[in-house]
């Protein structure tokens, strides 16, 4: 099965980067051939045009959440954002327009995609660093893919 | 009215928005376009190693990483004397005009074209490219999606990652290409230039036909007579890449053209008090609030004003549909704002047929693609023109190379003071005493900022993805009474 694991977000804005420093680290970790491991920084339609040819992906990013709590990790699926849906986002379209798209396109799309989000602090000053929180929340959120490509799916 | 004084600080908290204030009669008294500014950037650069300016830069924005990643290439030629070989120039031009075709396309799309498409007052559960494809139907989605893939593959490919660029080197690039990879390249930039001209297909057919649209499109709610600038090569023809910045006036005169090294000679830059943006004007015209006209030094940039501030386009097509477009909107220079949407079409077939031409030039597989600096670094200026507009970069080092200063003039910023008075007048024109505020209203105001592509801020990618960009009116008690988001 080819499968992606996409590291997203922005490394140089403190908790934003925290997908892509747990992308780096699953880098060294994973050994299959089958698998890719990647990293972005652009969202929306970016994001179909990477997540094609693939069975399954497994995106990690940072989240900010209503009264969440700092360094959490959660394995959603993409439909807990269908209600983001929204025509006035400067750049670009979200998650769930993008695979919309894709699926009404005819692009391949992966058939199953998870998403574990890293509930954040700040991603809002420039830094490499993420908070102490979430950067101790990375190694977590690894393990978590890990299982998750072990076929441990704890749905 | 009460004066409001606005704190910059919780002002600035999140991403951008639009408030607008009414007076008591219900009129609008005053609108702020408000942009986050990247605050601590500079800050973060100092003590770095001026190479590493490529991959950091890239990363400030979510939108145009392959622009940050040329200006800072460009930049550190400059800083360290080093003058990269004529294919490296050439492999960075095609690189460049690859990333345009994806933007452009992307805009016009996604962004520009539901307003069009699905009408201002659609829904705005439809007026998305979900409804754009279910109205102009698979094929043409399709090919947008195709289009775009197959130009990120050709910055893949030159770049040599998928999505932050490792390309640009001070004195050229990293890597060239092959003789089959040059062909394959040729190959898309023609599909390309067949899809911008369906797309101006499109344009015509939907929104130049539609009489109402071009009456929006000319009225005096989204027209501000300012100057223009612009990069333009020898013979004053847009490009994107290199060349001088071209200024013209109101009327379409040239008012300067500058060096890159000449630009603080040219630019200054405003302070208000409820912002952290500082507003680019006309140094030698002087900052006169935020008005246009000939006496006021507020000028714009991104597609429109490079067609103004240039003379023409440098390839065939384009040029063919840079005349059409000034002979249906009355000559030059075009003050429109939303025929930004026609011109940002024009620079999409242009770029398409740049790489063309690139991807055709004897020199495109040459394997002298760099040249490696020997001076010692001091300071350096480098400016593109990103798909929204003029970027400059301007760096300091010590004669090891380490960034002792680091100034950014983005795009949107240099677009910051017309963004601010083309919502005003657009709100102004739209919001009266008696007429409910809908969302489409709101919308018709959006469509004031939109067909300038702003960009805003760098953390855009935490979950669930995008950047809304809200707008909340206050009546003249302070209340808030409508808000879209």
């Amino acid at each position: 099965m080819k499968t992606l694991i996409l590291g997203m977000g922005n490394p140089i804005m403190t908790d934003d980067g925290a997908g892509i420093w747990a992308a780096r680290a699953l880098q060294d970790k994973v050994n299959q051939e089958e698998v890719t491991v990647m990293e972005t920084g652009i969202a929306g339609l970016n994001l179909l045009e990477l997540l094609t040819g693939f069975d399954k992906a497994i995106l990690i990013d940072a989240i900010q959440t209503r009264e969440g709590k700092v360094g959490r990790v959660y394995r959603l699926k993409p439909e807990a954002f269908n209600d983001t849906r929204h025509a006035i986002n400067p750049h670009g379209i979200d998650l769930s327009t993008a695979l919309e798209l894709g699926s009404r396109l005819g692009v391949s799309l992966p058939q199953e995609i998870i998403l574990f989000a890293i509930e954040a602090a700040d991603v809002d000053t420039f830094s490499e660093n993420c908070t102490p929180e979430v950067a101790q929340a990375i190694p977590m959120a690894t393990d978590m893919v890990m299982q998750e490509l072990n076929g441990g799916s704890h749905a | 009215m009460k004066k409001i004084t606005i704190d910059p600080v919780t002002r600035l908290e999140g991403h951008g928005k639009i408030e607008i204030f009414l007076n008591d009669k219900g009129e609008v008294e005053n609108s702020y376009f408000q942009i986050p500014e990247l605050r601590g950037f500079e800050k973060f650069c100092e003590g770095r190693l001026a190479e590493d300016m490529p991959q950091i830069t890239q990363r400030i924005c979510g939108v145009c990483p392959e622009a940050h990643h040329m200006a800072a290439a460009k930049t550190l030629d400059d800083l360290f004397h080093v003058d990269p070989p004529s294919p490296a120039k050439k492999l960075r031009e095609l690189f460049y005009s690859a990333f345009y075709v994806t933007d452009h396309t992307t805009h016009f799309y996604i962004l520009g074209g539901p307003d069009f498409v699905m009408g201002p007052d659609a829904p705005v559960a439809e007026r998305n490219i979900l409804g754009v494809v279910a109205k102009v139907g698979l094929e043409l989605g399709g090919a947008v999606i195709n289009t775009r893939m197959k130009n990120h593959h050709v910055i893949h490919m030159l770049g040599g990652r998928p999505v932050h660029p490792v390309f640009g080197l001070p004195g050229g690039v990293s890597k060239g290409i092959n003789e089959e990879e040059r062909k394959e390249v040729e190959q898309i930039a023609k599909d390309s230039v067949e899809f911008a001209q369906l797309s101006l297909k499109v344009f015509d057919d939907i929104v130049l036909k539609n009489k109402a649209y071009v009456d929006m499109i000319v009225s005096d709610a989204y027209t501000h007579q300012t100057y223009y600038m612009g990069l333009v090569d020898e013979n004053n023809k847009i490009n994107f890449y290199d060349g001088k910045l071209r200024v013209v006036d109101p009327d379409g005169k040239e008012f300067a053209k500058f060096s890159p090294h000449e630009y603080l000679e040219h630019v200054a830059e405003h302070v208000e008090p409820w912002t952290y943006i500082k507003f680019p004007f006309l140094k030698k015209i002087g900052w006169k609030g935020f008005v246009d006209g000939k006496d006021s030094g507020v000028f714009r940039v991104a597609p429109l004003a490079r067609l103004n501030a240039a003379d023409g386009m440098a390839t065939p097509l384009a040029q063919e549909a840079y005349e059409k477009m000034y002979d249906t909107l009355g000559g030059k220079p075009v003050h429109h704002t939303l025929a930004m949407h026609w011109a940002r079409l024009i620079e999409l077939l242009y770029a398409a047929e740049r790489m063309v031409e690139l991807s055709q030039d004897p020199e495109i597989t040459s394997t002298n693609f760099r040249t490696i600096p020997t001076a010692t670094p001091d300071e350096g200026v480098g400016i593109v023109e990103a798909p929204r507009g003029t970027l400059i970069h301007h760096y300091f080092t010590d004669e090891k190379g380490v960034i002792k200063q680091a100034n950014l003039i983005v795009a949107t910023v240099n677009n910051a003071a017309a963004l601010n008075m083309s919502v005003k007048k657009a709100a102004m024109a739209l919001i009266k005493p008696g007429v409910e505020i809908t969302e489409g209203l709101l919308n018709r105001i959006e469509m004031a900022w939109r067909p300038y592509d702003p960009c805003f801020g760098c953390a855009t990618h935490v979950l669930p993805g995008g950047t809304p960009l809200p707008i909340n009116v206050y009546n003249s008690k302070g209340k808030l009474i409508k808000r879209l988001a």
